[in-house]
């Protein structure tokens, strides 16, 4: 059933394209609809792989690329740190499930980011893990780069910044 | 010596055309429009239809003046249209199927692309290259 997964997707991420003007609309409303399905997401996955707690900002991007990504697409990205401080991470993605059968962006949707609710699904995940997080597209395979990476930028936790305030 | 590939959706217009080479292209369109009306008359004449991909092939439409046209038509009703050179007899039969199946599977591939509408006309790279590959062949 992968490929009627994939279709369904496209066929979603085309409706949006004609329900919005522009590409940032399309993208803000995947990346919404993706953190709505990372925030249910994540006790599913809790429950079904029974890991620990980690312990730090590259462990829990290691579970994200090599336990979450497989459970749910079937692809495991490769994990790489990229900041000294130990919160830039990126996923890099070699094969994509989402764009199996879209050949390239048309025209007019230059800026759009088709897999952008994969980075919603990321951030509302870690979100209920209290893990504050940006995720974005750093490079994008459709737009011509030579791979996919997902970027993943990990704030400071939730609880921290409301002492902060304090 | 000349290929020309269309394929043509039940209303019958072009949503490709490819010539090899391009001058004379004029007269492929018009040869190719003339023989989507023997691919309704066969069509026709099949009856019930038979959801074999023998069937879908329908073989060496007519031989006019120096051209042989062959047909294919899928489940959806979609023809696919082709025009060789008569002096090019080392194409056989079987290549001639082969090169039909690809030209399906490419349209597929094009059909899953969500933002492909059936109807438009087929601006695909991917697809492009095959049908080139494909005419260098036989060329």
């Amino acid at each position: 059933s992968r490929e009627l997964f994939v279709l369904t997707y496209g066929a979603l991420v085309a409706q949006l394209c004609k329900d919005y003007e522009k590409d940032e609309d399309v993208n803000t409303c995947l990346d919404r609809m993706g953190y709505g399905i990372g925030v249910r997401l994540i006790d599913d996955f809790l429950a079904r792989s029974a890991v620990k707690k980690c312990r730090s900002y590259s462990e829990t991007a290691d579970m994200i690329a090599q336990v979450a990504f497989k459970m749910y697409l079937g692809v495991t990205p490769s994990v790489s740190c990229s900041s000294a401080a130990g919160n830039e991470f990126s996923l890099i993605l070699d094969k994509n499930p989402l764009v199996d059968f879209v050949e390239e962006l048309p025209a007019e949707r230059a800026s759009l980011c088709y897999c952008n609710i994969l980075c919603g699904v990321i951030r509302g995940a870690l979100e209920m893990v209290h893990l504050a997080a940006e995720v974005t597209f750093l490079q994008d395979r459709l737009k011509g780069d030579a791979v996919t990476e997902i970027g993943i930028t990990f704030l400071r936790k939730a609880e921290d910044r409301k002492h902060k305030r304090n | 010596v000349p290929v020309s590939v269309i394929c043509s959706p039940p209303q019958n217009y072009p949503l490709y055309i490819r010539s090899v080479p391009t001058e004379n292209e004029l007269k492929f369109h018009y040869t190719v429009h003339t023989s989507l009306d023997v691919v309704d008359e066969k069509i026709s004449a099949m009856g019930k239809a038979l959801v074999d991909q023998r069937e879908l092939y329908l073989g060496l439409l007519y031989p006019t003046e120096d051209y042989k046209v062959y047909g294919y038509v899928t489940n959806s009703k979609v023809k696919f249209v082709m025009v060789v050179d008569s002096s090019n007899t080392a194409l056989r039969d079987n290549e001639i199927r082969s090169m039909f199946r690809k030209l399906h599977n490419s349209y597929t591939d094009i059909m899953c692309n969500p933002f492909y509408n059936p109807g438009d006309c087929i601006h695909s790279r991917a697809f492009d290259n095959m049908v080139n590959s494909m005419m260098m062949q036989v060329c």
